[in-house]
């Protein structure tokens, strides 16, 4: 029975994705990922970085635990050069 | 000494620096080290993955005694304004936003309705608020009574290298306020910044004549030394002119008489 | 000892009209001159705004020393009730008047708010424009007289010397320094639309006095940004009660005084009265001065009764008549103007305070 049921788990569970925006341009995600895997993901974990889901604020230390929903609005922001 | 001051933040220098429009991000870093700045704009921006070097919290981080002021460049209402600023806050930790906000992004002139709002609630809120105006000298007390920390009028259009050609509406925001005025946009060479502060500028902003020039950290010394020196001359005062000639006929000569 | 606050000392401020006081070349009084008569005719052109003072009593609980109307003086005291006050107006409108300062002395029983707000009432019914020179306000009774029609509020400081002020105000509320200083912001406060600021010259040392003047004047402008400032240029004359200037204030001062003023605050009301002589009114007219007083009267009840001769607050030197006057004017190539705002303008300011 475990044997049996595990690698249906294992290959089922992150084989379902969902479709978010990212600034703007469509994403493809596993499910239940969380905001700061999307940072690792595009590699933007390790820079200062401000990050909104569907136009609210996700501060640091709620990133981790943010799980990201098909069809959110992400948007990741930097400073830039400006005058 | 003599320091610039806006809120509770002091500076011993007075040039700004604006970090758009760089070559390259190394060529803008080793500019802001030649410029002396300890307070520098950034913008913010939708995080790039094919473009990592977009990124500069880092590295200007690293540069001792730099202070951030974020813009709201990109903003065309005061609410895109208001939100800007409560992103860039949580990204600089800085209470300093230059609110920003052209309507239209062909000649990028600000929009005096829209920044008089950002400015009167973003003030509200606690944040240092450098508005971004046109020379008018009734809008600058109107913001000047709102709370901003400063009004940065613009010497003449963003970009346009024209200089202080607003200088007669300048100096009248310069006699009237209570509060620093930076002139911020449209100078061209280092003795243009000089003379804003031979005026009695506290402040002046820089960008483009130095990210232009094709030796930046070489521009940025010069306008450096010119912003001191212009300090300098301000403080000590400039000579009177002699602007009228004698009139042939004396004007004063009834003084005295009997009756 | 009074603590002056910073705006009123810090020197650096008056650092130019400084320059221009210290220097007494009679060249650069000339230059000084053409200076300020290039930035008069450009900012306010050939005109002149006329006005005469109407005293509507000469009670008053002071004791400044240079002054006819003190308390401790013999001369007669009088107000003038509300049908004198319309007999009195008429009299003057008679003479062209449309533009009209009331005075009284200092706040008394006899003489108080009430009295004076019924006084501004009746003159803004047919003046165009109705100015108070009186006892110092709160906020609120300057809101009551805004409301009632009073355009202007003229206090002088008298001196910025605090020690001279002390000595020459040797009793009543006058004594109180920093409260008069205050004075101006309260009535902006209150919805004044134009502080009349000035010293008398000749009380302290007059450089000085300019000086803290002029720092007083861009306080004001920088703080009350809405409102509007005329500075007076009185200088101590012989008046009842025999007092002696501690310091003389020659023409050529004076004059330099006012050009320094014209041409450090371009674009205020620098305003001359009839203390002075027509040589000395005429030859200003045209260089710095924009706003004079005339035909005037300074006993109570003088326009219909004529003056009696010892008994103004000071001596008149300019008694030309108002025709004389303005065809004096005229000669000089100066409009004289008797009303320059419909007094459909002449409402309170409601956003004098800075907004919040």
């Amino acid at each position: 029975m475990r044997l049996k049921n595990r690698p249906k788990e294992i290959v089922q569970k992150p084989l379902k994705m969902i479709t978010i925006q990212l600034n703007g341009e469509p994403e493809t995600l596993p499910e239940t990922s969380a905001l700061s895997d999307l940072l690792a993901h595009i590699g933007s974990d390790g820079k200062t970085v401000a990050t909104l889901v569907n136009e609210q604020v996700v501060r640091p230390p709620q990133r981790a635990v943010h799980i990201l929903m098909e069809g959110d609005r992400v948007e990741i922001l930097v400073f830039a050069g400006g005058g | 000494m003599d320091h610039l001051q806006l809120g509770a933040y002091t500076f011993s220098s007075r040039l700004i620096l604006g970090t758009g429009k760089f070559s390259s991000a190394p060529v803008m870093l080793e500019a802001v080290k030649a410029s002396g700045a300890q307070l520098v704009t950034v913008a913010l921006r939708r995080f790039n993955r094919e473009q990592l070097e977009d990124d500069l919290f880092g590295p200007l981080s690293e540069i001792p005694g730099i202070t951030l002021m974020p813009n709201t460049s990109g903003a065309s209402t005061a609410a895109e304004a208001i939100k800007a600023a409560h992103i860039s806050r949580e990204l600089s930790g800085s209470p300093f936003i230059k609110v920003e906000i052209h309507p239209n992004p062909q000649h990028l002139m600000p929009d005096p309705i829209e920044t008089m709002e950002a400015a009167r609630i973003l003030a509200s809120e606690g944040f240092l608020v450098m508005p971004y105006i046109s020379p008018d000298p009734v809008l600058a007390k109107r913001l000047e009574d709102v709370g901003c920390a400063s009004v940065m009028p613009l010497g003449s259009a963003i970009g346009s290298g024209q200089g202080l050609a607003s200088a007669a509406m300048l100096s009248i925001i310069i006699r009237e306020s209570s509060i620093p005025v930076i002139v911020d946009a449209g100078l061209r060479a280092p003795s243009e910044a000089a003379r804003a502060m031979e005026m009695g500028c506290s402040a002046v902003l820089v960008n483009s004549a130095i990210a232009a020039s094709d030796n930046p950290s070489e521009m940025a010394a010069a306008f450096r030394d010119a912003t001191e020196a212009g300090r300098h001359g301000f403080k000590a005062g400039l000579m009177a002119e002699s602007t009228e000639a004698v009139a042939t006929s004396p004007l004063t000569s009834f003084l005295g008489e009997q009756s | 000892m009074t603590l002056l606050p910073d705006w009123l000392t810090e020197q650096s401020i008056s650092r130019e009209l400084e320059a221009m006081l210290r220097n007494r070349s009679p060249e650069s009084l000339e230059t000084m001159a053409a200076r300020s008569r290039a930035m008069t005719l450009r900012r306010f052109g050939r005109t002149m705004t006329l006005y005469a003072p109407l005293y509507l009593s000469n009670y008053c609980s002071s004791g400044c020393a240079y002054c006819g109307f003190a308390s401790d003086r013999t001369t007669p005291r009088r107000k003038l009730d509300e049908e004198e006050i319309r007999r009195e107006i008429a009299a003057m409108k008679q003479l062209g008047i449309q533009d009209i300062l009331l005075l009284t002395g200092e706040r008394t029983a006899t003489v108080g708010f009430e009295y004076l707000r019924r006084a501004v009432e009746i003159a803004a019914e047919s003046m165009q424009r109705v100015t108070v020179e009186a006892f110092p306000m709160s906020v609120e009774e300057y809101r009551e007289l805004a409301d009632c029609g009073c355009t202007g509020i003229t206090i002088y400081q008298e001196t910025y010397d605090s020690m001279q002020y002390e000595a020459l105000h040797r009793w009543g509320p006058k004594k109180d320094y920093l409260y008069r200083l205050e004075t101006p912001e309260r009535a902006l406060e209150g919805g004044i639309k134009t502080i009349g600021l000035g010293v008398l010259f000749g009380l302290s040392d007059p450089v000085t006095d300019a000086l803290m003047l002029y720092r007083h004047a861009r306080h004001l402008e920088k703080k009350y940004w809405r409102g509007g400032i005329s500075i007076s240029f009185p200088r101590i004359r012989p008046q009842t009660g025999g007092y002696e200037p501690a310091f003389e204030v020659d023409d050529h001062l004076l004059a330099r005084i006012i050009l320094a003023f014209r041409i450090t605050m371009p674009d205020v009301e620098l305003v001359l009265s009839t203390r002075e002589k027509p040589s000395f009114r005429d030859g200003m007219a045209g260089l710095a001065i924009t706003r004079m007083s005339i035909a005037s009267r300074t006993t109570v009840g003088g326009y219909l009764e004529g003056e009696s001769p010892d008994e103004g607050q000071f001596e008149i030197s300019d008694s030309r008549t108002t025709e004389e006057f303005c065809q004096a004017l005229r000669n000089r190539r100066i409009e004289p103007i008797f009303k320059n705002w419909e007094p459909a303008y002449n409402g309170p300011s409601h956003q004098t305070r800075p907004c919040s």
